[in-house]
């Protein structure tokens, strides 16, 4: 059985948001939600400062704080490894989100996309609402809706159940790549099955030496980082006292 | 005789009213969703949810002082051990109806039991507290028909105070065992909650009979409150003990998040750098309840009760809130470094409509159901 893992280089990235307005597309994801995200962090004093971007989306840990602690199961792990979440199942409680040491897990606070639910024209007589313009386009609930995301979970989840990244099993299903790797224009998102030692996310972390978010906490997390960009140089030097 | 019907009818028509607002609470609640309330991805569990710790916690306290003569048999106990176990349950209904109003989809509740994981604490605290329930509910029926003593009851009454020991070490565990905020990580929120529940049920039960004595002639002797009064000093001080214990540890360890929850703690305010709430809700009424006279008194016996009480929830939502007070990982792209919380009136309508509920569950039980009863 395959175990998937996505390995992200940070050398490739050039933090463009690509993979998270990919993410938005495939997945119906509401505003205010985050399935892919980034940590970023601006290190030093001018002129000797440096920004880092990190790129994030769920883990997919082999021990799971969100799925041990999903009271029914809602939050459950498939057998290649995706954390998947079953919202007929979720009673919103919120502990995963509460328990996820990442942060990659939203709460749907109300019924999402209200945008596009507002019955309001911009100019009365000369424009269309945005709930008009849906069902011009004869979607659900955004006019970029994608149907395809219903295959396996709630094409739109509805309010009060959490929602978070899939790596996109409806896709792997079809045997596709995730939309963020397959829409990343600098290819540094790499995805495959870890099991298999010929696979380019197996060589990858076998050639460079990868890092993973909070590893202490022993979660086991499935996204690597490897490489980090950094254009930098300085004269050598040994310092001084 | 006709003031207190009037008073009644008064206290009748007020839960009344209260309850109305709560139906239109609980009705806002699911046609709009939780937006209502003043959280956000940060801070996920608020009022509400503090609220029903608070009382499920005082609950297990009351179970655990119905024990004393239920299980341990201290038999001059006995005229009190029919209204602990009424106030267990009406207390517990409260903190039913607050964690009902908090959850986001309460109708899939149902796969709580078609698909339990066993590895939830969560799951854990609401089976054992559904249990508690029902234990309860059929213990307090057998002595109300005057079946204190069979094998079965006897059973039940052992069986409720072992689920009430257990329940408040799940709470506590559901904290316990959360990866991503080390603040909270470990066995020490697990034992903080036993001993907070032991407190804090005991505060119920003295402020609540204090005032029944006041309104009413439940022919029970004051002096017996004394020993309550008592029990609750040592209640206190072992939380007082434990508290001083925490904050100990919590200010010798150099381990970051600690440090970070060092600057977001005091919720409350504080005074001379410690806890608000601690001073004025654990400490000043132990401190009162060290000096007899004011133990023995009526008035001592109510003001330190109600200080426990009122400082209790203030405790718990402290813990709660920051624990949760700043972003993990990507979430401090969207919000700020420290997350300030207030609740909305929705969350105060949460908290209101679960107070009436245990409330009217007080006065209808007290009015009807003989509370001081003794077997014969």
């Amino acid at each position: 059985m395959s175990r998937y893992a996505m390995v992200i280089d940070l050398q490739r990235c050039v933090g463009c948001g690509s993979c998270s307005i990919s993410c938005r597309n495939e997945n119906n994801v509401p505003e205010g939600i985050y399935w892919s995200n980034k940590i970023t962090e601006t290190v030093g004093t001018f002129p000797d400062v440096r920004y880092h971007y990190i790129p994030t989306l769920c883990n997919h840990c082999e021990y799971a704080p969100c799925v041990r602690g999903c009271p029914t199961k809602a939050m459950h792990k498939l057998d290649n490894g995706i954390t998947m979440h079953d919202p007929k199942k979720c009673i919103g409680c919120k502990y995963c989100e509460f328990n996820c040491p990442y942060g990659v897990i939203y709460f749907n606070w109300q019924e999402p996309h209200q945008f596009w639910r507002n019955q309001k024209a911009l100019f009365q007589g000369g424009s269309s609402s945005p709930r008009d313009e849906v069902k011009k386009v004869g979607a659900e609930k955004t006019p970029y809706f994608n149907p395809e995301r219903g295959a396996t979970l709630a094409a739109n989840r509805p309010k009060g159940v959490v929602e978070k990244c899939t790596f996109c099993d409806h896709r792997v299903q079809k045997n596709l790549l995730p939309r963020c790797v397959e829409a990343c224009p600098a290819n540094a998102r790499v995805f495959g099955d870890i099991e298999d030692p010929k696979s380019d996310v197996s060589k990858l972390l076998g050639k460079f030496r990868p890092f993973r978010l909070r590893e202490q906490i022993g979660t086991n997390p499935h996204v690597f980082y490897i490489r980090g960009y950094n254009p930098a140089q300085y004269r050598p030097t040994k310092g001084g006292v | 005789m006709s003031a207190k019907k009037g008073l009644y009818g008064t206290w009748m028509a007020v839960l009344g009213f209260a309850v109305l607002i709560g139906l239109y609470t609980t009705y806002k609640l699911f046609a709009d969703g939780h937006v209502l309330f003043n959280t956000n991805d940060v801070i996920l569990w608020s009022l509400p949810l503090g609220v029903y710790i608070y009382l499920a916690l005082a609950s297990s306290g009351l179970t655990i002082l119905a024990a004393l003569p239920l299980v341990f048999g201290i038999r001059k106990y006995e005229p009190f051990a029919k209204r602990l176990v009424f106030l267990a349950i009406a207390t517990l209904c409260g903190a039913f109806v607050s964690i009902g109003l908090e959850l986001g989809n309460i109708f899939n509740m149902i796969y709580i039991m078609l698909s339990p994981n066993f590895s939830s604490p969560i799951w854990w605290m609401g089976a054992i507290y559904s249990v508690e329930l029902v234990v309860l509910v059929v213990k307090f029926a057998l002595m109300h028909k005057g079946d204190w003593h069979s094998g079965f009851s006897k059973f039940l009454a052992t069986a409720s105070f072992i689920l009430a020991l257990v329940a408040p070490l799940m709470i506590g565990s559901v904290f316990g065992i959360t990866e991503s905020r080390v603040t909270y990580f470990g066995p020490v929120m697990s034992i903080y909650c036993l001993l907070m529940a032991f407190m804090s049920g005991t505060a119920l039960f003295l402020f609540y009979s204090m005032v029944v004595n006041k309104l009413t002639e439940n022919g029970v002797p004051v002096e017996m409150y004394d020993e309550f009064a008592l029990i609750f000093t040592y209640a206190t001080a072992v939380v007082v003990g434990f508290t001083l214990l925490k904050f100990a540890i919590e200010s010798a360890t150099v381990i970051p998040e600690f440090l970070v929850y060092h600057q977001f703690e005091h919720a409350f305010g504080s005074i001379r750098g410690l806890h608000t709430e601690v001073l004025l809700g654990l400490f000043l009424p132990f401190v009162l309840l060290l000096i007899p006279s004011v133990r023995a008194s009526a008035g001592g016996k109510i003001i330190a009760s109600l200080l426990i009480l009122i400082g209790t929830l203030f405790m718990h939502m402290e813990i709660l809130l920051a624990g949760q007070s700043h972003p993990v990982g990507p979430k401090a792209e969207q919000y700020p470094e420290f997350i300030k919380y207030f609740p909305s009136i929705w969350e105060f309508l949460v908290f209101s409509f679960a107070l009436t509920i245990m409330l009217i569950l007080y006065t209808l039980g007290e009015r009807y159901l003989k509370l001081t009863e003794v077997p014969e």
